[in-house]
């Protein structure tokens, strides 16, 4: 080393020689093979080892594992399983593929520390983004609210808000036509056209949700711009023998005196190995939620749900069929439906509603009536050589009433009773997945998809045009897993067609068809890297798009509640995210964190504009609002800490900061939610044999004012910021030797009053004051492990 | 060879899923002609006559989509020093249909506002004839009193209030407005 540069000249024709000479007979070994169970199932994400080398491998979904570049020689290799006690092999390496099966003994003692390190594995490389995930142990502890108030309390999350009964998740700004919802495994097509059209999901559906923060639209396709929302149902019970088990959920809010329960049952068909089945259902209903001063009138709602689940799993088969209903019908707070500007601005100015009604479960106009039924069917078949296909079909049948405040003057349409409009909106979807055979450490997945819908007014009024699309899709995916590397790539292609039929002339005129279609590509790069123990750093740079909705199209009329008169702009261009984000992520003895910092630039931006000139119409002046396009930003940081003070306190904190910027005019976007700060101190107290893990929660919830508007567009400027104090008691008693779950809380305890500036109801009405809330969960037969 | 006729069954499934999904894209979607008619004022029509006789002034707003695209509003001409006995009309334009009865029926829930404004403010008073069940001024018949003086413009003002949100007191106008027209005034001598 006395000369580099004559030493780094000589080191690569050395290496090359070296290469040439033995590099194909030195590392040309590989070792495969399969992990199995003891009933010969296949174990999936199994690892196997070669200490000496410090190099691994993960077993695939079928089981199977390929560790490439070996010498020739003899290793001592490790196979070790999640509850599954761990085989140590020696075997000689041999020219040549050498192949070695193993069968694992399930381990009666799951350990703690055995699981703890399976959940730090994957809590470290969950994704390349950011990820936010509701466990079903968390979930029961938010249960029966909206999926938009369930996941608001996770970093990056908000809420935009349509009075108590309607909220729509928001995730790191971005929502509705920019944040897919994937369902049982199908993107949910539901009417999504406007703020106040929330998902249409059961609360209480037996299932983990994992929220992927970010372009995501490699994987999920066009909808997936700014994040997904995944409701994956709990894994069905296979193996034969198991007894019959559930859950029975409730719950009760003081403020809205909501009652809620929902109860599943789960079983095998013994005679009848490998079928697996669930049946589920929940119920809600509540009545006009309560402002601090006063009783929001007409906000009740009711909800009944329900879902059948049925697998069957033979040899290399499995099929798993989904059928589930979901229906709602929900009172819209009266005194936002509003006749023109001038009568806005006299109830912005008033500050609460013209009239403070008293309670009650009645549910008039304007109110909405909603029901989307959902039939899956996924098929997987696993070749022997570990290579899978996947097939999958749905139909979703969405259908949307929405009924104004006040009925017809002439007496044969009031008769009708018609909602002000009625959408219906058929989807059949159907994906095709291939999973490779592992090849050394790459893992990949291609597939295609393809779509079609069609969307129908009913004989009232219309808010979109009717529309029939068609869509189809191709992508490619690979992950290269080495030691304390993951590095993954993907693209994919898309196309749409829509034709639709818009009026002539907006309001007037023929009904004329139109058709526009769009394909384009999105791509990802991203890389997972343990740097060291219990750590992880992750990167990811996306870019997706999507094609204009129908409705930023064709809109052409007067939007109830905020008295906007909304124009679309036929001629729009499709937009595209260009998105790079950073997550640092550890999982330590006493310290949990997931920091993420991202930038994401659109280019043409869809977004809705105040026009100059307002809309004067017979029934008075309108402010006029047109669809457009231009160039943004959204940049911004979510966090999540956790730090065990000690056995007994943890204290936690989550912040959501989001910046957005239209850059062609460098003004700030629309309805950006504000800076989120939350404090939680975690308190373990000391239980007994009848009373188990009793723990207090207190959680502080600031959020700042949104200081960055554009000054005279909105009628009101934006609310000032706000506190809420939150706390919440649990513990597991047991009652007959069955562990009954019962959550305790209060929410707004200091029954603050606030308006929240995603509330769509804030130029009118306070959010809702404090509310104590009782959760139960009882389970039944044997509890899921 | 099994495997084979398994990928192949397989691959049939898909091709039949596939087939699920574009058999019903036969239906076009067009919609019907008569798709999506609401209830719409589309004309408004105020008739004006004379106390002391004379040939009435009638003034018709029409926005006959409601979306204010084609909207016509006609000018009124008062003469100063002259009374008029108003009455207002309401069509609905996409029905066919008179609703200035179903209005006098639900009298209870409605209330017509006619204020004058700018140079014909203070000159032009409007002052409601007729009384709903609950002796609150209902506003379907009228006077309109223009008192003596030089010429000038204004605009009158015509707002009709729904109220099944907040009740009827005769007092506030309600946050629902039905109609709301400027009609321009001009006070000829």
């Amino acid at each position: 080393m006395r000369n580099p540069s004559l030493s780094r000249r000589w080191l690569f024709p050395v290496v090359l020689l070296l290469w040439s000479t033995f590099g194909g007979s030195l590392l040309a070994q590989t070792l495969h093979g399969v992990v199995r169970a003891a009933d010969a199932s296949p174990l999936p994400g199994a690892n196997i080892y070669l200490s000496t080398l410090q190099r691994g491998a993960v077993t695939d979904p079928a089981g199977l594992y390929e560790i490439d570049n070996l010498a020739v020689g003899t290793y001592e290799v490790v196979f070790s399983f999640i509850g599954y006690r761990s085989e140590t092999r020696t075997v000689a390496i041999s020219p040549g593929r050498n192949r070695l099966e193993v069968t694992l003994q399930a381990d009666v003692v799951w350990t703690e520390e055995v699981l703890v390190a399976a959940e730090q594995e994957s809590r470290l490389t969950v994704d390349t983004r950011s990820v936010a995930i509701l466990d079903a142990a968390a979930l029961d502890e938010v249960r029966g609210q909206t999926l938009g108030e369930t996941l608001e309390h996770l970093p990056g999350m908000t809420a935009l808000q349509t009075g108590p009964s309607i909220s729509k998740p928001v995730v790191r700004g971005l929502h509705s036509q920019r944040v897919l919802v994937l369902n049982a495994g199908v993107s949910q097509e539901g009417q999504q056209w406007g703020g106040e059209h929330a998902p249409e999901i059961d609360p209480f559906a037996p299932v983990r949700i994992e929220v992927i923060k970010g372009v995501a639209g490699v994987e999920y396709g066009v909808g997936a711009i700014g994040g997904v929302i995944r409701l994956e149902p709990l894994e069905l019970p296979y193996i034969p023998g198991t007894a019959l088990r559930g859950q029975f959920s409730g719950n009760g809010f003081s403020n809205n005196r909501q009652g809620a329960a929902a109860l599943y049952l789960e079983g095998v068909a013994n005679r009848l190995p490998g079928f697996g089945w669930r049946a589920q259902g929940s119920f809600r209903k509540a009545g006009d939620a309560q402002a601090p001063h006063y009783i929001i009138p007409n906000s009740a709602f009711q909800e009944q749900n329900g879902a059948l689940t049925l697998g069957y799993r033979r040899g290399a088969w499995n099929f798993l069929g989904h059928l589930s209903h979901f229906g709602t019908e929900l009172g819209i707070f009266s005194g936002a439906h509003i006749g023109n500007l001038d009568d806005l601005l006299r109830a912005i100015e008033r500050g609460q509603p013209s009239t403070i009604g008293t309670f009650g479960f009645d549910i008039g106009p304007p109110k909405q009536l909603i029901t989307h039924d959902l039939a899956s069917l996924r098929s997987r078949y696993t070749l022997p050589t570990g290579a899978r296909f996947e097939v999958q079909y749905g139909f979703q049948r969405n259908h949307r009433q929405e009924f104004d405040a006040h009925r017809p003057y002439s007496d044969s349409l009031a008769a009708l009773n018609r909602p002000a409009f009625e959408l219906s909106l058929l989807s059949h979807s159907v994906e095709a997945r291939f999973h490779h055979r592992p090849v050394g450490r790459f893992f990949g997945v291609m597939g295609f998809s393809g779509m079609n819908q069609l969307n129908v007014n009913g004989r009232s009024g219309f808010l979109i045009p009717n529309f029939r699309s068609f869509s189809g899709g191709a992508f490619a995916r690979e992950t290269w897993v080495n030691g304390d590397w993951q590095v993954e790539a993907g693209a994919r292609y898309d196309y749409r067609w829509v034709r639709a039929w818009p009026r002539e002339n907006g309001g007037s005129g023929d009904f004329v068809p139109r058709v526009n279609d769009y394909g384009s590509l999105s791509a990802v790069l991203g890389a997972i890297w343990q740097f060291a123990p219990a750590w992880s750093l992750a990167t990811n740079l996306g870019t997706a798009w999507r094609p204009p909705s129908v409705n930023e199209h064709y809109n052409f009329g007067v939007h109830h509640g905020t008295a906007q008169f909304e124009i679309g702009d036929p001629n729009l261009d499709a937009e595209r995210s260009l998105g790079i984000d950073v997550t640092l992520r550890h999982d330590g003895t006493s310290t949990r964190l997931e920091v993420s910092a991202y930038s994401t630039q659109f280019q043409q931006f869809i977004y809705l504009y105040p026009d100059p000139s307002p809309r004067v119409t017979i029934r008075g002046t309108f402010p006029t609002f047109r669809y457009a396009q231009a160039d943004a930003r959204l940049t911004g940081f979510d966090a999540s800490v956790e730090y065990d003070l000690n056995r007994t306190i943890t204290l936690g904190m989550v912040s959501s900061i989001v910046r957005g910027q239209n850059l062609d005019d460098d003004e700030p976007l629309y309805q950006m939610p504000g800076d989120r700060l939350r404090l939680v101190g975690h308190i373990n107290l000391s239980g007994s044999k009848t009373v188990r893990e009793p723990h207090f929660e207190v959680e502080s919830a600031l959020v700042a004012r949104q200081t960055r508007f554009t000054a005279g567009v909105d009628y009101a400027e934006p609310p000032p910021g706000y506190h809420l104090l939150n706390a919440s008691f649990a513990t597991d008693l047991q009652v007959n030797q069955t562990p009954v779950h019962v959550h305790l809380s209060v929410q707004n305890a200091l029954d603050t009053v606030y308006r929240d500036y995603l509330s769509r109801f804030r130029y009118f009405i306070d959010d809702p004051g404090r509310s104590f809330v009782l959760r139960l969960s009882v389970p039944i037969g044997a509890p899921r492990v | 060879m099994n495997h084979l006729l398994k990928s192949t069954s397989f691959v049939s499934l898909f091709l039949f899923m596939a087939l699920l999904v574009v058999l019903p894209g036969c239906d076009s979607g067009e919609p019907d002609d008569d798709a999506g008619e609401s209830e719409l004022i589309t004309r408004v029509t105020l008739t004006l006559t004379p106390m002391a006789g004379g040939d009435p002034v009638v003034a018709v707003a029409e926005d006959p989509d409601g979306d204010g695209a084609n909207l016509t509003i006609d000018p009124i001409d008062l003469v100063p020093g002259t009374t008029y006995l108003g009455e207002i009309e309401l069509f609905d334009g996409v029905n066919d249909e008179d609703i200035t009865a179903e209005v006098e029926a639900e009298s209870d829930e409605h209330q017509f506002w006619y204020t004058a404004e700018g140079g014909i403010a203070g000159r032009v008073t409007v002052a409601i004839t007729d009384t709903d069940a609950n002796d609150l001024p209902i506003g379907l018949t009228f006077t309109v009193t223009v008192t003596a003086g030089a010429a000038t413009t204004g605009t009158l003002n015509v707002v009709l209030s729904h109220y099944d949100e907040s009740p009827k007191t005769g007092t506030d106008r309600s946050d629902e407005s039905d109609i709301d027209i400027d009609f321009p005034v001009t006070l000829v001598l």
